[in-house]
């Protein structure tokens, strides 16, 4: 082969590379094709192995590493009572809240289903240049695009793209994660923003006039719709007046140590919300304004 | 016989590659396979291999569909450049051939990264392309060892 029929080739295959990729920027056909046979495929091979794995280390765990049990069982029964008396002390306050929540008619809105998903990976390939896991949930049983992903201890992130029984989700540390947060105390609204996996986290445009201290926790504002409101997200490390921006310069970190998680919640979206009303009134099904009161003449 | 070593092993050698890539990121196992059928002359094979490490490199992944494609478009555009100059079969090969492809590694981090609207970041990509420049020739030694029905071929 010539130099010229060499370069001709290679200048043609570019051009077809290039408007391949450009066509599929515009109609997302390949990212779904690859997302649904190479994610599935690799579902499909992690699930068993993930499953074979937690297997082991329940037989391991269960029946062979008991050394200190009976110890951690005294402690644990101390803890429970503890919380039985927490419990009981918060009790009286939620039933006020409901009393008062009734009282000015505020709409509760309970539209979030929990589902639970196993972590199958962190970031898998040379292609995985974003902070992610891979879950063992898809589109058909429950992950679908967008669904936010919780623990017990706070957000995790969102599913980024899907297959049927596979998703691969972005966690909060990617500089391309932007949530809208608030501050459980002082209530200032901020959008928290990535800056990498082992790297803090920013909070944006929160007013320089708020008193936002170290410490203080930050919880989603649902304001941006993505996640539901009052999710715990991070807590603040340092929180100054900005020397360039009018607003504060606050680093937080996240709640949930991303790196060691195994398994997570999906919240998902149910269309569905229970509203304060008298006992009597027939159910609300669908989200949406309440319904017209009857007018008497 | 032969050929249900041959299913099996690149069964094996697909399901030990996802696996393996779980445990350590940012590197491509499955090309050792694409240079062993490269090296073996498999084309038959390769016709099918090729097709699975894209699909599966760019369903695992979080970049935009093209990536892979350039990835093991390299892998034998170098290969091919390779052989027309050196002997393809033996480790010192493979060791310049993981060499180069750790330098497209980082190209492919450097080319894509602004296209997809990513932050390039330098060390990460540094150290991308450096593990997957010594992983290579390790995945590839073992892989060979365990073809040993095919050594005939390799020896070609």
């Amino acid at each position: 082969m010539t130099l010229r029929r060499f370069l001709l080739l290679a200048g043609l295959l570019l051009i077809l590379f290039l408007g391949m990729y450009s066509w599929n920027q515009q109609t997302r056909l390949l990212d779904d094709l690859t997302t649904k046979l190479g994610l599935e495929a690799t579902g499909a091979v992690l699930s068993p192995l993930d499953s074979l794995m937690g297997q082991g280390k329940e037989l391991w765990y269960k029946y062979v590493d008991l050394v200190n049990v009976r110890e951690e069982n005294i402690h644990l029964k101390q803890q429970i009572e503890i919380l039985k008396d927490r419990l009981l002390a918060h009790a009286e306050d939620l039933a006020e809240l409901k009393r008062l929540r009734e009282l000015v008619q505020l709409p509760e809105v309970t539209g979030w289903k929990l589902l639970g998903a196993r972590v199958l990976a962190g970031r898998m390939g040379p292609n995985a240049v974003l902070d992610s896991i891979t879950i063992n949930r898809g589109y058909v049983t429950g992950g679908r695009p967008g669904t936010p992903l919780r623990t017990h201890q706070g957000l995790v992130g969102r599913i980024l793209k899907a297959s049927a029984h596979s998703a691969i989700a972005l966690l909060l540390t990617d500089p391309g994660s932007h949530i809208a947060v608030i501050t459980q105390e002082s209530r200032a609204p901020g959008i928290l923003v990535g800056r990498g996996m082992n790297r803090q986290l920013e909070v944006n445009f929160v007013r320089r006039d708020t008193k936002v201290t170290s410490g203080e926790i930050l919880v989603t504002s649902g304001l941006d719709g993505k996640y539901p409101k009052g999710i715990p997200v991070a807590r603040i490390v340092h929180a100054a007046p900005s020397d360039y921006t009018q607003f504060m310069a606050i680093t937080a970190e996240p709640l949930v140590d991303l790196q060691h998680i195994e398994e997570v919640l999906l919240l998902e979206p149910t269309g569905l919300a229970s509203y304060m009303m008298n006992q009597n009134d027939a159910p609300l099904d669908f989200v949406g304004p309440p319904p017209p009161r009857t007018i008497t003449p | 016989m032969k050929i249900i070593y041959e299913t099996l092993w690149w069964a094996a050698f697909l399901v030990c590659g996802i696996a393996f890539q779980t445990l350590v990121p940012k590197v491509d196992v499955l090309t050792g396979g694409v240079i062993i059928l490269l090296q073996e002359r498999n084309y038959k094979n390769l016709c099918w291999l090729l097709p699975a490490c894209i699909l599966l490199q760019e369903g695992m992944g979080t970049r935009e569909f093209g990536a892979a494609i350039l990835w093991y478009a390299a892998v034998i555009i170098f290969f091919k450049a390779g052989r027309w100059l050196f002997e393809a079969q033996n480790f010192l090969f493979v060791f310049l051939l993981s060499t180069c492809l750790g330098a497209t590694s980082y190209a492919l981090h450097w080319l894509l990264a602004p296209l997809q609207d990513i932050a390039f970041d330098t060390q990460n990509a540094v150290n991308a392309s450096l593990l997957q420049a010594i992983l290579l020739p390790c995945v590839w030694g073992i892989l060979v060892t365990t073809r040993h029905w095919n050594k005939h071929v390799q020896e070609l």
